[in-house]
């Protein structure tokens, strides 16, 4: 076995020279022997490495275009086997490497190593450091979820403010006016290709110099000199372990993040650059107005200025000592802004809302806010992506346009939270405390069409209650205009009804609600409804006359309300009440004869017209917000498999 | 590879050096045209972006009955058709205003909800006197002005936009207005306003 191999070497080393290559990348002198802190240099190569190698498997998935960038990025998450390992070590590696850099950095010039005659090892080592900067920045997009598309908005937004030519670069960045194919594609061709090159030549005559002027040592005479292989090498790549071991641990524990597919109608409130860009997001605030090139361009400019000149400015002790001081301001710098910046974006978890601090805590909660919606949205999306129908054609986002659980509560929110309450009152979810009106102008819509909900209509306590029509400024009440509902439920329950026929009415009541409830046509209710056929019918023949019988006004809800054989008596009509197509029909025309006519106490007309260019709400988010109130949206049948991400 | 030391040797020689300067200058011209023609050409697709001009589109955003007078805003989407690369998408959300009208006579007002400042989507909570931007914390007054003025983070105040009432037959005979703003994007962070395009 011996001899073929050292034959074949020698041909190589005839042709090529391989001997001398190895002896020269192996047999390298370390003065004062092998030691941890020569490690960091070498496992930035490492990183690099795994990155290249990841990259380029997931370039493998990768489609960059704007139906399906995030696509394929979730194809990878959730569909490739282990892909969310390889996605998770491209992800966290990504931002171990920006930590390496800075130690490699911190330590070049505490060290001094910097000075001649290794002034162009620095200067690469610099351009080095924007390369990796401008791969994370261009990194950051590519998922085209929210979270990397509104905040990679807002970062060429600046760039494009740049004295000169900043909004023709930025034009060239995003490949035109807005983000959108053009802006993936070349952000993607510098991710994948243009970066990577630079950083590969840049790379190489970095390590060249460092193998010309030997490896800088703290102190060559602490123990005898050894070569670089095994003693280095060994030391080397345990670090190389132990950085790979964290970013596994990162993996396995967090894994990397996918937001919901990027809207461009919808901003994402919480939109922050990846951390180690938070210093400069939190340096900006200092500048208000016209002040801002100060703090986006000129400062940083000069700074980086500052920083290639290093070598130059530390020839002397004096300088040397500048550039330390300058070191320890920069980082404690950015540490305080980065601190200062996560505080500001919690502050409001960690403090009581006082008067003085009401703006600041009210930023901080509206950002926790949009950061939890997001979080749920992004889960909600995975759900959807993953249900039997998949991601149709165009894209994962006309998955989200068309869920009634994505779109229910931001229509709501938009043309229905200003009068109506959404809350359990029984159990308020927090996921929906922002859908909460304290001061209701209209009822509460939460569980609409239920028994429960029904229920309370015909409660005396619950009919007079903010939730019912006890709202502020209900014309409903004994005392409004239109009180004879809220009279006849409670001359119906009244005090001078005994104990026995009170629990008579109640048992009638209830089984109107569940007649009443069965016209709705619930989802959540299907098998319910089934079981409690009888009881239905029973109910149905209650609200037809039967109450009549049972109350001693001798009053019935067909006196007033039309329903099942007692048609064309009046509004609202009981028939298919809270059903899909009734609460559609209401919603476009609620002051129609079948539904509140002249009654009507301000509910909005949201489409009353046959042209829909003259109506408020168009059809499709008519039905979204219908189908969010009565809970018709996909669920999946085992929600387990669907978070198997987490 | 040139080799420098020959050069210089050669200029004991005048026609030598002649042959050898134009075989320098043709080496040049040939290399620089062999490689430079694809770069050239990658350029030129490159820097398509910058010779387009964008149009601000005029769009309907509301009906007038839809802005009471009562100079609280009112949250707009802008529905336009948009272009990406080889796609149109007919009737997309493009962006949003904020229309306020003070007095049922007034005419409406309308804002972009785009910030000046680095362009995040200006918010409003209804009961609140302030516009507030969520990413840098701008905020500004219902008429449009910097709520701190110069101590403020955005450079100018929010972008008016400009209104044009239309009045629209319906079949029946009866009429609506219409509110119809021309949706001009701003470039950011410039104390005056600039437009994209
Ligand atoms: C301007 C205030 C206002 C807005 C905005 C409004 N509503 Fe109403 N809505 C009311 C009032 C008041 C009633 C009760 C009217 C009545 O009983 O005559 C009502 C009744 C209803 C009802 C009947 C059930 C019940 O609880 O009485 C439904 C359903 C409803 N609204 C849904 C909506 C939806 C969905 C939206 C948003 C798309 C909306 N409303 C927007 C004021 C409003
Ligand atoms: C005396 C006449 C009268 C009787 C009897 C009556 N109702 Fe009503 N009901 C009304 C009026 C009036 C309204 C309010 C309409 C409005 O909200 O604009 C109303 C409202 C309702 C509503 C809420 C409608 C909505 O969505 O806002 C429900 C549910 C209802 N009635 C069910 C019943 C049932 C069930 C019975 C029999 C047990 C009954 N009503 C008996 C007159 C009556």
């Amino acid at each position: 076995m011996i001899t073929p191999l050292r034959s074949v070497i020698d041909w190589l080393d005839d042709r090529a020279g391989v001997r001398d290559l190895v002896n020269e990348a192996l047999y390298e002198n370390v003065p004062g022997g092998a030691r941890w802190r020569y490690v960091w240099g070498s496992t930035l190569v490492m990183a690099f490495v795994t990155q290249a190698i990841t990259g380029i498997f997931l370039w493998m998935v990768y489609s960059p275009s704007t139906q399906t960038a995030w696509e394929s990025v979730f194809f990878v998450e959730h569909s490739l086997t282990g892909g969310w390992l390889l996605r998770g070590l491209h992800h966290y590696m990504a931002q171990l490497m920006i930590v390496l850099l800075a130690l490699h950095f911190i330590q070049i010039i505490w060290d001094g190593a910097y000075r001649a005659p290794r002034e162009l090892n620095f200067l690469t080592g610099m351009i080095l450091m924007l390369v990796v900067l401008g791969l994370s920045f261009t990194g950051y997009l590519l998922p085209w979820d929210q979270k990397g598309y509104w905040a990679t908005n807002v970062g060429t937004e600046l760039a494009s403010q740049a004295p000169l030519a900043g909004a023709a670069l930025k034009k060239l960045a995003v490949g035109g006016s807005d983000y959108g194919h053009q802006t993936l594609t070349r952000f993607f061709a510098l991710h994948a290709g243009v970066l990577p090159a630079l950083l590969v030549g840049f790379l190489g005559l970095h390590v060249l110099l460092m193998r010309r002027h030997g490896l800088h040592a703290k102190d060559p005479e602490r123990g005898p000199d050894c070569t670089f292989w095994p003693d280095q090498v060994l030391k080397d790549s345990v670090a190389a372990l132990g950085v790979l071991a964290v970013v596994l641990a990162l993996t396995v524990w967090k894994g990397a993040e996918l937001g919901s597919p990027a809207d461009p109608a919808n901003p994402y409130n919480a939109a922050r650059p990846e951390w180690y860009f938070l210093f400069l997001f939190q340096f900006l605030k200092w500048f208000p107005g016209e002040l801002e090139i100060w703090g986006a361009f000129i400062i940083p400019g000069v700074v980086v200025t500052v920083m290639f000149l290093m070598p130059w400015i530390g020839r002397s002790r004096a300088g040397h000592i500048f550039n330390v001081m300058l070191l320890i301001l920069l980082f404690g710098g950015s540490a305080y802004l980065t601190a200062q910046a996560l505080y500001d974006d919690n502050f409001s978890a960690m403090n009581e809302r006082t008067e003085e601090n009401q703006a600041r805590y009210d930023a901080s909660q509206a950002f926790l806010n949009a950061k939890q919606e997001a979080e749920r949205d992004a889960e909600r999306v995975v759900e959807l992506a993953l249900s039997p129908t998949r991601i149709p054609p165009t894209g994962a986002l006309t998955l989200v346009y068309g869920d009634p659980f994505l779109q229910g509560p931001k229509l709501y929110k938009q043309h229905c939270a200003g009068c109506h309450n959404y809350v359990d009152p029984a159990d308020p979810d927090p996921n929906l405390a922002h859908l909460v009106n304290p001061a209701p102008t209209a009822p509460n819509l939460y569980g609409l069409g239920t028994r429960e909900w029904i229920g309370g209509w015909l409660d005396p306590e619950r009919i007079a209650s903010k939730h019912y029509f006890g709202y502020q400024g209900s014309p409903f009440t004994s005392d409004g205009r239109n009180s004879e509902m809220f009279d006849f439920v409670h001359e119906s329950l009244g005090e001078e009804v005994d104990d026995e026929q009170r629990q008579t009415i109640k048992e009638a009541f209830q089984k109107v609600a569940a007649a009443l409830s069965a016209e709705a046509g619930l989802s959540s209710q299907h098998a319910q409804d089934l079981a409690d056929a009888d009881l239905i019918a029973e109910g149905r023949k209650l609200i037809e006359g039967g109450l009549a019988d049972v109350l001693d006004s001798g009053a019935s809800c067909t006196d007033c309300h039309t329903f099942g054989e007692m048609q064309d008596i009046g509004s609202p009509v009981l028939d298919g009440y809270m059903s899909r197509q009734w609460l559609l029909d209401f919603l476009s025309y609620p002051a129609d004869e079948r539904f509140y006519g002249e009654m009507n106490d301000r509910m909005p007309a949201f489409a009353p017209h046959d042209d829909p260019r003259m109506n408020q709400l168009e059809q499709k988010s008519l039905e979204l917000i219908v189908d969010w109130l009565r809970g018709d949206w996909y669920r999946p049948e085992h929600p387990a498999a669907a978070s198997d991400s987490e | 590879m040139a080799n420098p030391p020959q050069l210089q040797d050669s200029s004991s020689s005048p026609p030598e050096n002649r042959r050898s300067f134009i075989t320098v200058f043709a080496a040049i011209i040939t290399g620089a045209g062999a490689t430079l023609t694809p770069l050239l050409a990658g350029l030129v697709a490159f820097f398509t972006p910058l010779l387009r001009k964008s149009k601000s589109p005029q769009v309907r955003v509301a009906l007038l009955s839809q802005v009471p007078g009562d100079g609280i805003p009112r949250y707009f989407p802008v529905v336009a058709d948009r272009e990406d690369a080889w796609n149109r998408y007919p009737q997309q959300r493009v962006g949003a205003v904020y229309l306020l009208r003070s007095g049922e006579a007034a005419d409406p007002i309308a804002y972009t909800a785009k910030c000046p400042h680095a362009g995040c989507q200006i918010g409003y909570q209804s009961g609140d006197n302030l516009f507030k931007c969520p990413c840098h914390t701008s905020s500004f007054n219902l008429d449009g002005s910097r709520s701190r003025g110069d101590e403020e983070v955005s450079p100018r105040d929010m972008d008016r936009l400009p209104v044009e009432l239309r009045n629209v037959e319906l079949d029946g005979g009866e009429s609506v207005t219409e509110v119809w703003v021309e949706y001009i994007d701003f470039q950011t962070g410039h104390k005056e306003q600039h437009r994209t395009a």
